[in-house]
């Protein structure tokens, strides 16, 4: 009995009519805890509406989803990052106005953050500590050189990487990645792949969608394939890269396995 | 007459500056467009009046007059718009820029409406008048010098806090949730929170400011109420820009300065006077648009910036 953190009963998510999730039985899959599964599938087969699911950024249709056996589905995004669940976003998404060592700052729960301990002045013993942590987020992502830049300069990749070290500061228990590769240069993908590797190993659940298959089966312990919202195959990266149905939806028939 | 300009100038545009710098608040930091601000400041006029009134008595058509001191009436025009915000803020604040704008508009038409028509509140269209008041007297001041003082302090107060209130992690969770909530919601903030405080905490000084205002008139009337209150205070934060907190005050300040400076000019004719009011409204119309055009700040701004 492997030791499951996150659970998908029978989802199912419709837009208008439309079954963007779920398939004719509705979505099922677990997430073992601590480990690194990788969520694959061709476009538009439903893995960011999945994301979007598990985040509480719009409640499911049908089915439950569970953390750590406690129903989550009809939290809110911020209900279930209270909960210790953390996510990117497949477009990145920063605040725009505000400089990138405070964007990561945003990601931190300072524990000073109301209006009376503003007006009081009561925030900034905490604000120096917290501004440490938020110094080494960026350091890891390769972004300490521009802390106090505009976020409107960062490329795109950049941005992916910010918004990575904006999680890293919280520590989720469980955090997911949608398509971090996306427009990242080889020399900072490297450094996500070591940063994610590191997760791995203290023991941080790592979901991560990605097209990039190099880079996510050197990575990830399980994977599992959607198409047409529905669950195509589940298991490890090997069985997967040898599926004959994964090979004809999406690895295309000149895959070499 | 120049020394009675600059006194009304500094006390009318003191006072209508807590009213811009909170809608600052509001909509440059916050992002929430408020049409309905007179609302607000209404709601302040009228608590003042009510709590420090005498009980009605003869031809009074109003049901309460608390008959308290100034200061009780002054703390409860805070309370009222603080209220009132909650009230208005709860079930609107889910909606987004020009929705939110329309909703608070229509708001404030129906609180002027009913200010206006249930004469048990304050008298209906008459109002209240001879609104008591502490007299400056008392501290050895002149009653204009001693208003012009006290809207001073009032606008430096709240500009002082609300800086202290942005120059926190408080302030950048505001920002952040402006710029992009569903991001901040990801990192566990709960960004509706957020947006009801600000609503709510930027409210408060405009009812104190409507209080003042009630001092200073010693008359609340639904008259004095009317949108045109909400759009001369947008007016002059767009005149001033909408960016920073000393732009606020100074756009309040140039506005009221320009409407006082017709209002000293000793006309011959009434013909004269009305024709000076009208060509001070189209002119300040003809300023906003220019303003708006142009966007001379955001020029400055962006020298200042490279």
């Amino acid at each position: 009995m492997t030791d499951t953190i996150l659970k998908l009963d029978g989802v199912v998510k419709e837009f208008a009519g439309f079954r963007a999730v779920g398939g004719p039985e509705g979505l099922s899959f677990g997430v073992r805890r601590g480990g690194f599964l990788g969520l694959i599938g061709p476009n538009g087969a439903g893995k960011s509406t999945t994301f979007n699911l598990i985040s509480g950024v719009m409640p499911p249709t049908r089915g439950s989803v569970t953390l750590d056996g406690a129903e989550i589905s009809q939290l809110s995004t911020a209900g279930t990052a209270a909960l210790g669940l953390g996510r990117t976003f497949q477009t990145p998404r920063a605040f725009g106005s505000l400089s990138i060592i405070d964007n990561v700052m945003v990601g931190l729960a300072h524990p000073e953050e109301g209006p009376l301990a503003a007006m009081l002045g009561r925030w900034k013993p905490a604000e120096r500590q917290f501004l440490g942590r938020a110094e080494a987020a960026l350091e890891r992502v390769g972004l300490a050189g521009r802390r106090h830049d505009s976020v409107s300069n960062l490329s795109g990749g950049e941005l992916r990487m910010l918004e990575v070290a904006r999680q890293l500061v919280r520590e989720p228990r469980i955090l997911l990645l949608d398509e971090p590769t996306a427009g990242v240069d080889p020399a900072l993908q490297g450094k996500l792949s070591e940063i994610l590797a590191g997760l791995h190993a203290a023991g941080t659940t790592l979901i991560v969608v990605e097209h990039n298959l190099g880079f996510l089966m050197s990575l990830a312990d399980s994977v599992v394939v959607l198409q047409n919202g529905a669950l195509l195959a589940e298991g490890t990266p090997d069985d997967i890269r040898r599926d004959p149905a994964v090979i004809a939806a999406y690895l295309g028939a000149d895959h070499e396995a | 007459m120049i020394q009675s300009l600059i006194l009304s100038t500094l006390m009318f545009g003191a006072m209508f500056s807590v009213l811009t710098v909170s809608l600052n608040l509001q909509y440059a930091r916050g992002g929430m467009i408020n049409f309905g601000t007179v609302a607000y400041f209404a709601a302040g006029a009228y608590a003042y009046a009510i709590f420090t009134q005498e009980p009605p008595s003869g031809l009074d058509q109003y049901a309460f007059g608390f008959d308290m001191p100034w200061w009780a009436g002054f703390l409860a025009a805070g309370a009222a718009a603080m209220l009132f915000a909650l009230i208005t803020g709860w079930p609107t604040l889910r909606l987004r820029g020009e929705y939110l704008a329309l909703t608070t508009f229509a708001f404030a038409e129906v609180f002027h409406s009913i200010l206006l028509n249930e004469r048990r509140i304050g008298n209906g269209s008459v109002g209240m008048a001879n609104v008591e008041r502490p007299d400056p007297a008392a501290i050895g001041l002149g009653d204009t010098l001693g208003y012009t003082l006290a809207a001073c302090a009032l606008m430096l107060l709240t500009a002082w806090l609300f800086h202290r209130l942005l120059a926190s992690p408080y302030g950048r969770l505001v920002d952040a949730t402006r710029d992009d909530e569903i991001a901040a919601e990801s990192v566990g903030k709960d960004t509706a929170r957020v947006r009801l405080q600000i609503f709510v905490i930027s409210a408060i000084p405009i009812g104190f400011a409507g209080a003042l205002y009630a001092m200073i008139t010693t008359l609340v009337a639904p008259a004095l109420f009317s949108a045109e209150v909400t759009f001369f205070v947008w007016i002059a934060l767009a005149l001033g820009g909408e960016r920073t907190i000393l732009g606020a005050i100074l756009g309040t300040m140039a506005l009221v300065f320009f409407q006082e400076l017709v209002r000293v000019i000793p006309f011959e004719t009434v013909r004269g006077a009305q024709i000076a009011a009208s060509a001070e409204e189209v002119i300040t119309g003809i300023l906003f648009i220019l303003v708006l055009r142009w966007q001379p700040w955001d020029r400055l701004s962006r020298k200042a910036g490279s």
